[in-house]
């Protein structure tokens, strides 16, 4: 309820029992604060102190300017990072919604089956980065998995070895990441298809446009919502991607697949650079805050406007 | 049974101000209906009586004791609201007596009076159905149910009849009226229905944009109207308000209104009645005359030769509109639209002119400027 | 909305060629996401003569459940050779408070950031909601840190408090969300009948919150149960959750590559996710639409 009954303070029968009825909302959201506060805000800053020092296996607490970030720009590896970031991340999000958006499309045409079809594109969602990247590190294996399967079946011919080849490896991880996020896609873009004004198709379908009209000229451009919400989910979820990465590639060949989250799991636990290790994860939080600050800025723009 | 205090009562949110000072004084027993538009803080008002909202600034008193600090659970008040807020969770039975077993009461002593306030409603054949299985009607008297259960001092209702049919609507306020004259109970209750008003209350607030226009017995809201915001807001059709000029004649005092009848320009005097000679400052200066449709209706001269306030004049028929009872007759005075209310059988054709009489003494007049009664 | 298909006029040869387009369509995307279930199964199932001597879609001859065994109990993780069975528990015990902790919090505070609003709660959430944006990189050094510095390091209580902390913003999003279209008159009706905080939320809200209990469980349980960032950093040796436990056994390079253990062992850490998914995922899609993600 509004403002309600926090604000005045009481009358000195029972003052504490009094006090406790005003404020127990406050006592209630207290912790969770507390927790992010120290969790969240209080750990980025610490994080964003040590990147401005030279702490190697241990933090130290001298400031030393922006050395680690001059250094890490430095790393070719960090650019390799980067541009994989660049063509993972464009990648997967195009494709994935793209792939989502046709399914959708596709799945309400009244077809039959529907909800084994939802449940069959949906459950990826459910599983660990970890187990796609086993499942399909085995599925695309050069010597026993789809390049076998192909030559037994007489073509010969058909090589597959992205998985190896330092210029491919990062599609392998397009190819995962893209089967185990875009049904979750289909699943938004369903939701807002459901919910279009059927009248409006009504009406257009009198005006005598065809199906494929009413969906790309009249319902598509009432999803834009959905797209937005989609590409920042999808762009969210390519920036911390780590754990494919591990499984499927390992970064490897050599570290032609490498991500920012694995460069800075590599650098902070792996190799004692822990101010460097600051640092990339400092750059990874304003690539993040450079996508997530934009969209919840139109998200309340348009809430205020709606 | 509870009075009912309220001074210069103020609430804000941020720079807007919601209410500008509110002063009210309810006896033991009143049904007090506030009356206004949409926005202008009536909910905001019954809110601060019930110790939703917290108050700004000024004081509300219940049984002459602040309560401005006081825990709604502990200011012994019942609400009913709009939407009627029943537990979606709990069936009728338990959404009755929830009230009572916050408080404590025994279970034996909950169940008789729960049944009670089922009986007087006539729901007790609902008592085990969830909200969801219940009609817009039937939900309404459980929320009423709830209310009445706990026999509070003082009743708060929140446009507790918006969301019902008209037909349901009549029904319930005539309910509500008998359920106030049957517990004697205080009541404060919010709508912006004046006819809701002005059946149910002992006393009106009209408040307009978090201010009150007028505070009295719906009888002299309706007659002795203290501007022309509430003249016009209360009465169904509304007042027709009339610009003329007081003008003085034979050693009466009057209003001359202009007219153009045929094409031509000429004017009506209408004496003004003795209560009203007073106003000779206003000699030959512009007022706005109101006279409520009612009044205003085709000449019989018995009727004039008894009351010496009704005052004749003609004026040219323009359209008709029956309404059964009543036929509402539409002419031109000063300009404006006037409508007046005939016996269907004593009608003119339009077009036709009409001898009319209209009741000078329940007249108003208002200064065209400020829009105050005069 | 696609009522249109069944208005008439629309049935000319072209929409049959259509219907049989959409259907190919549909079915062909449905192999993709569906086919590497089908090979990790079967491969699990399959013994390293058939793998080699087969190919990924061959079916295996019987149903062998060897290698199940063998990954539940026997496989090498590092030098370690106990199976996955250990770590298995290790991801249970800590997914199980973790999920009720986390979504209780969230529940209460989403409660009180709606229900009660005092001043400020609107920022109070904004500062909340920060942390569903952060990627975790930023906070695992810090968070080493104090978890040695807790004595936490390495154990199951100290992934349980992380996946509290970095859970919460998600859960309070969800309840938040859900409890601001519960009308606030409820709340007023309670209170005047004379319910406080804790019986208004355990009486009239909580009976009320079965669909975002469900979609908040369901999320926190796959997103806890599927971690592997906070596993891995924070954790070595017999204090690991499965998932990292899985990487490692796949990873352990001794003797002959054994595919079909992998591939069972990656069945046994997606099992618990799966089952969830398939009991009760049909919730968690109509509420998660319906709530959070709209905003
Ligand atoms: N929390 C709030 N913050 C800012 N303004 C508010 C708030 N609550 C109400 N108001 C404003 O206060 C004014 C009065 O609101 P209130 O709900 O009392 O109106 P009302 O007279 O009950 O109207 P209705 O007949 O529509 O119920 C409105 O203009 C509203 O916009
Ligand atoms: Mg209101």
């Amino acid at each position: 309820m509004t403002n309600s009954m926090t604000e005045k303070s009481l009358p000195a029968k029972r003052p504490l029992a009094d006090w406790l009825r005003w404020n127990v909302a406050k006592l209630v959201v207290a912790p969770t604060f507390a927790l992010i506060i120290f969790f969240v805000y209080g750990f980025i800053a610490w994080t964003g102190y040590v990147s401005f020092t030279k702490s190697k296996m241990l933090p130290t607490y001298s400031f030393d300017g922006i050395y680690q970030y001059v250094r890490l720009w430095k790393m070719s590896t960090w650019h390799v990072a980067m541009e994989n970031l660049l063509v993972f991340g464009g990648l997967f999000i195009l494709i994935a919604i793209v792939l989502g958006c046709l399914l959708a499309v596709a799945l309400d045409q009244r077809v039959r089956a529907e909800g084994l079809l939802r449940t069959v594109y949906l459950y990826p969602m459910a599983i660990s980065f970890i187990i796609t990247g086993t499942a399909w590190k085995w599925i695309l294996n050069p010597g026993l998995g789809l390049e076998k399967m192909f030559h037994s079946w007489g073509w010969e011919s058909f090589s597959f070895d992205w998985l190896i080849n330092s210029d491919m490896a990062i599609y392998t991880l397009v190819i995962a990441a893209v089967w185990q996020s875009s049904g979750f896609v289909m699943a938004l873009f369903l939701a807002a298809l459901r919910g279009v004004d059927s009248e409006i198709i009504k009406a257009a379908y009198l005006d005598g446009a065809s199906l494929s009209r009413i969906y790309l000229v009249i319902i598509l451009p009432t999803l834009r919502p959905v797209f937005l919400s989609s590409f920042f989910i999808l762009a969210h979820m390519a920036v911390k991607s780590f754990d494919l990465v591990v499984a499927l590639t390992g970064g490897g060949p050599g570290n032609s697949s490498i991500m920012p989250a694995n460069f800075m799991y590599e650098m902070t636990f792996r190799r004692n650079q822990i101010g460097l290790g600051a640092a990339s994860a400092m750059m990874m939080l304003a690539t993040v805050m450079a996508i997530v600050i934009p969209y919840l800025y139109s998200e309340l723009r348009e809430r205020k406007h709606g | 049974m509870a009075t009912l205090t309220i001074q210069n009562v103020k609430k804000s949110y941020g720079a807007v101000d919601v209410l500008k000072g509110i002063d009210l004084e309810l006896e033991n027993g009143e049904f007090l209906v506030l009356l206004g538009p949409s926005g202008c803080g009536k909910s905001t008002l019954l809110n601060m009586i019930a110790g939703l909202d917290t108050i700004t600034d000024g004081e509300i008193l219940i049984n002459n004791k602040v309560v401005n600090d006081v825990h709604p659970k502990d200011r012994d008040i019942a609400m009913v609201f709009q939407s009627y807020a029943l537990y979606p969770n709990m069936t009728v039975e338990r959404n009755i007596g929830f009230g009572l077993e916050m408080r404590k009461v025994t279970k034996e002593d909950r169940e008789r009076r729960v049944d009670e306030a089922a009986r007087m409603l006539q729901i007790d054949h609902l008592r085990d159905r969830k909200p969801a299985q219940l009609s817009g009607g039937q939900r309404q008297r459980v929320a009423m149910g709830r209310a009445l259960v706990r026999k509070p001092e003082i009743f708060l209702f929140d446009e507790p009849l918006s969301n019902l049919d008209a037909k349901l609507r009549v029904e319930m306020r005539t309910e509500i009226k008998k359920l106030h004259q049957r517990l004697g109970t205080t009541m404060v209750y919010v709508t912006h229905d004046q006819i809701e008003a002005m059946t149910l209350a002992s006393r009106i607030a009209i408040l307009r944009e978090g201010e009150i226009q007028q505070f009295a017995s719906p009888q002299e809201v309706y007659e002795r109207p203290a501007n022309m915001y509430v003249a016009g807001f209360v009465g169904s059709p509304a007042m027709n308000f009339i610009p003329a000029t007081v003008v003085s004649e034979n050693d009466r005092l009057g209003v001359s209104i202009e007219r153009t009848a045929r094409g031509e320009r000429s004017s009506v005097f209408l004496a003004l009645p003795d209560d009203l000679q007073s106003i000779g400052e206003w000699i030959g200066r512009e007022v706005i005359l109101g006279i409520r449709p009612e009044t205003l209706t085709h000449r019989s001269d018995a009727e004039m030769t008894q009351n010496k306030r009704l005052q004749p004049f003609d004026c040219q028929v323009e359209v008709l509109e029956p309404t059964g009872a009543d036929t509402l007759t539409y002419i031109e005075l000063g300009g404006r639209e006037v409508i007046a209310r005939v016996n269907p059988y004593n009608t003119s054709n339009p077009g036709e002119t009409m001898a009319f009489m209209v009741d000078m003494g329940k007249a108003s007049l208002f200064d065209p400027k400020s829009e105050m009664r005069i | 909305m696609a009522d249109i298909a069944s208005l008439p006029g629309g049935n000319s040869p072209w929409r049959s060629a259509g219907r049989f387009g959409l259907y190919f369509l549909l079915i062909s995307f449905g192999a993709y996401y569906i086919l590497p279930l089908i090979v990790v199964l079967s491969t699990s199932f399959k013994d390293l003569d058939e793998i080699r001597n087969g190919t990924l879609l061959s079916l295996p001859a019987e149903i062998n459940l060897e290698s199940w065994r063998y990954a539940w109990s026997e496989a090498c993780i590092g030098v370690s050779c106990t199976g996955l069975k250990p770590y298995f528990w290790n991801s249970v015990m800590m997914t199980i408070p973790a999920v009720l902790i986390s979504t209780v919090l969230g529940a209460l505070t989403g409660y009180a950031l709606t229900k009660f609003k005092f001043r400020g709660a609107n920022m109070v959430f904004a500062m909340i909601l920060f942390g569903c944006f952060i990627p975790f990189q930023v906070v695992l050094l810090p968070m080493a840190q104090s978890l040695g510095f807790l004595g936490l390091a390495n154990t199951v209580p100290g992934l349980v408090l992380v996946h509290i902390v970095y859970g919460l913003p998600f859960t309070v999003l969800f309840f938040r969300n859900y409890y601001v279209s519960i009308p606030d008159d409820l709340i007023k009706a309670a209170t005047i009948d004379g319910a406080g905080f804790f019986t208004i939320f355990w009486r009239i809200l909580l009976p009320l919150s079965p669909p975002i209990i469900v979609v908040t469980i369901i999320w926190q349980f796959t997103q806890i149960w599927n971690d592997f960032l906070f596993g891995a950093s924070f954790t070595t040796g017999g204090g690991q959750p499965v998932t990292v436990a899985l990487n490692n056994l796949v990873n352990t390079t001794t003797g002959v590559k054994r595919y079909n253990v992998d591939m069972a062992a990656a069945l046994i850490t997606a099992a618990p996710t799966l089952a969830v998914y398939v009991l009760a995922g049909r919730y968690f899609v109509r509420g998660l639409t319906a709530g959070s993600v709209k905003g």
